[in-house]
């Protein structure tokens, strides 16, 4: 029973792998971007952990800094996706538009609480 | 006329020192005494100037200026144009039923409760006046009119048995500022009537209790019922010390005061020792220095504070300053101001509740001083000293002073604490930056 669930969770792996390589590139580009944003909002969440919340207001700005940028990174990915077809009507260029300008707020924001 | 010319530089003199005032308090001038010493004397007839002439020669003798009066001469006032004419007031009139002149309960009541001493002595045939001015100081005489202090134990032995109503009374209160340093050998011979304390009125102190074995009766005729008054808590004596620091002596005998019991020699009842003289003449005298504020004044002046290291008053603290306060205590002696030494005069730091309270360390030269630091805290705080203690007149000072929070550019503008973040939020920036380029020449 365990070999067997092994082997499915390899062939689930397997599939799911197989299936991402067909992603189109810049869709991939938007993943790795995202997945660094949470990554570096981990990294301050055990950091906090570590040391104390002092400065709480930079730890919030920092944190929510990237938890925003990968927000708004899946946003994007959702409105550029081809196979999405809520989004067919919205050109790419306008979906990266709107991306530029939510960046542009967040950032002035996470500046402004930084400290 | 005579009168009025003589007096005119006087008034002279007091507007220009009122004038002065504000300048003559902030400086010490050593000779300057708390009170006046202008008294009135108010008797019921002017026998009792020479029948007690030994306790009004001691006042003179200290440089007060007395002016008798009899109570009912309609010339007596204690007031003229707004200013009072008398530093204090001595009642010698205890049949009185009604003064003479502008004078009433409410006058010599008003007389008090604008800072002025008074001493009343009632006697056996007490009036309603004297005992309402009583009742109004806190203590009430014995309503019995017929009723006087009586003591088959505790009585002064005389050469005829008596009636045992001349009572031999040594159960002084225990306080050196009132009845001064030197110990009061001889038992006081008191004869007259009793009075108890209004509990409610935590300001009347007796000073001369009655012993455990007094009552308060009329000895005349056979006691039938038990008496209102009993044992010690009889007071013989009292004195009230006023939150203005008015201090009132009351007492239900006038004889208490006069020659005969001064000079009399005193035996009290069991014991084998006879003093050749009563300790009515010490125990008055020094209860009438302390009446008069020659004793147990003070006064505090120079209230400082400012922070560590600096010398100016700032008109404001900030939370977790370091600060310095100062205050300087003197105490008239009767002649000078003296530094006051006590290790327990209090500072409160204050705002609703005392967030600070400080124990202040004196040099022995009158200035106390301690440092603390401001609490947490901000708001409008309040430096306050509170210090009342028995036989001394209260000290009640607050100086008002705000404490502000931080201010928005005295936090640090880089805590290497927060390092991390920052890093993260310009990576996240510069990350935007390349992944704009990348997206848009990713074809």
């Amino acid at each position: 029973m365990a070999r067997s669930t092994g082997d499915d969770a390899q062939a689930l792996f397997h599939s799911l792998r197989s299936a991402y390589a067909a992603t189109p590139k810049n869709l991939k580009i938007i993943d790795l971007y995202a997945a660094f944003a949470v990554f570096t909002a981990l990294i301050q969440v055990v950091y906090m952990a570590l040391v104390g919340s002092f400065p709480f207001n930079s730890f919030l700005s920092g944190v929510l800094s990237c938890i925003g940028t990968a927000v708004l990174a899946v946003c994007l990915r959702i409105q550029v996706n081809k196979e999405n077809k809520e989004f067919k009507d919205l050109p790419p260029e306008r979906a990266f538009a709107d991306f530029v300008l939510c960046n542009l707020v967040l950032h002035l924001v996470i500046m402004n609480f930084l400290g | 006329m005579a009168t009025a010319t003589a007096r005119s530089p006087i008034i002279l003199l007091a507007l220009i020192s009122l004038f002065l005032h504000p300048f003559l308090s902030a400086s010490l001038s050593p000779g300057e005494s708390p009170k006046g010493r202008r008294v009135l004397v108010l008797l019921d007839d002017l026998a009792i100037k020479s029948s007690h002439s030994l306790y009004f020669r001691s006042l003179q003798s200290r440089g007060y200026d007395l002016d008798f009066k009899l109570a009912d001469d309609p010339k007596i006032g204690l007031q003229r144009y707004g200013q009072y004419l008398y530093d204090g007031l001595i009642l010698f009139c205890p049949a009185t039923e009604r003064f003479g002149g502008s004078l009433d309960q409410a006058a010599i009541l008003d007389f008090v409760d604008s800072g002025h001493d008074l001493i009343i002595a009632a006697d056996a045939n007490a009036s309603d006046l004297i005992r309402e001015i009583a009742t109004e100081c806190g203590v009430d005489f014995d309503e019995d009119p017929l009723a006087v202090v009586v003591d088959h134990i505790g009585y002064a032995v005389s050469d005829t048995e008596g009636d045992h109503t001349l009572i031999a009374a040594d159960d002084f209160i225990d306080s050196s500022v009132i009845l001064g340093n030197k110990k009061i050998e001889a038992p006081v011979l008191f004869q007259g009537i009793g009075h108890s304390l209004n509990p409610s009125n935590n300001l009347v102190l007796k000073v001369l209790a009655a012993s455990p074995s007094a009552y308060s009766a009329n000895p005349k005729s056979k006691l039938s019922n038990p008496p209102s008054l009993t044992g010690s808590a009889i007071s013989l004596v009292s004195v009230v010390q006023a939150r203005n620091n008015a201090r009132v002596l009351i007492t239900g005998s006038l004889s208490i005061f006069s020659n005969r019991l001064f000079r009399s020699s005193v035996q009290k009842a069991g014991s084998s020792t006879r003093h050749e003289k009563a300790g009515n003449d010490q125990f008055l005298t020094e209860i009438s220095k302390w009446i008069f504020h020659e004793r147990g004044h003070l006064k505090a002046l120079n209230v400082k504070h400012n922070k560590v290291g600096e010398a100016d008053e700032p008109a404001m603290y900030r939370i977790n300053d370091d600060l310095e306060y100062s205050i300087e205590i003197y105490e008239w002696s009767g002649s000078s101001w003296e530094p006051y030494v006590s290790d327990d005069v209090q500072v409160q730091f204050y705002m609703m509740s005392p967030y600070v309270l400080k124990t202040l360390s004196t040099d022995k030269k009158g200035v106390y001083s301690t440092s603390f630091k401001v609490p947490d805290v901000y708001g409008v705080f309040q430096f306050k000293v509170e210090y009342q203690r028995l036989g001394y007149s209260s000290l009640s000072l607050s100086k008002q002073i705000p404490v502000r929070p931080f201010r928005h550019n005295e936090y640090e503008r880089f805590i290497p604490a927060a390092y991390p973040y920052y890093g993260a939020a310009f990576s996240m920036m510069a990350g935007f930056f390349l992944f704009t380029f990348v997206h848009l020449y990713n074809k």
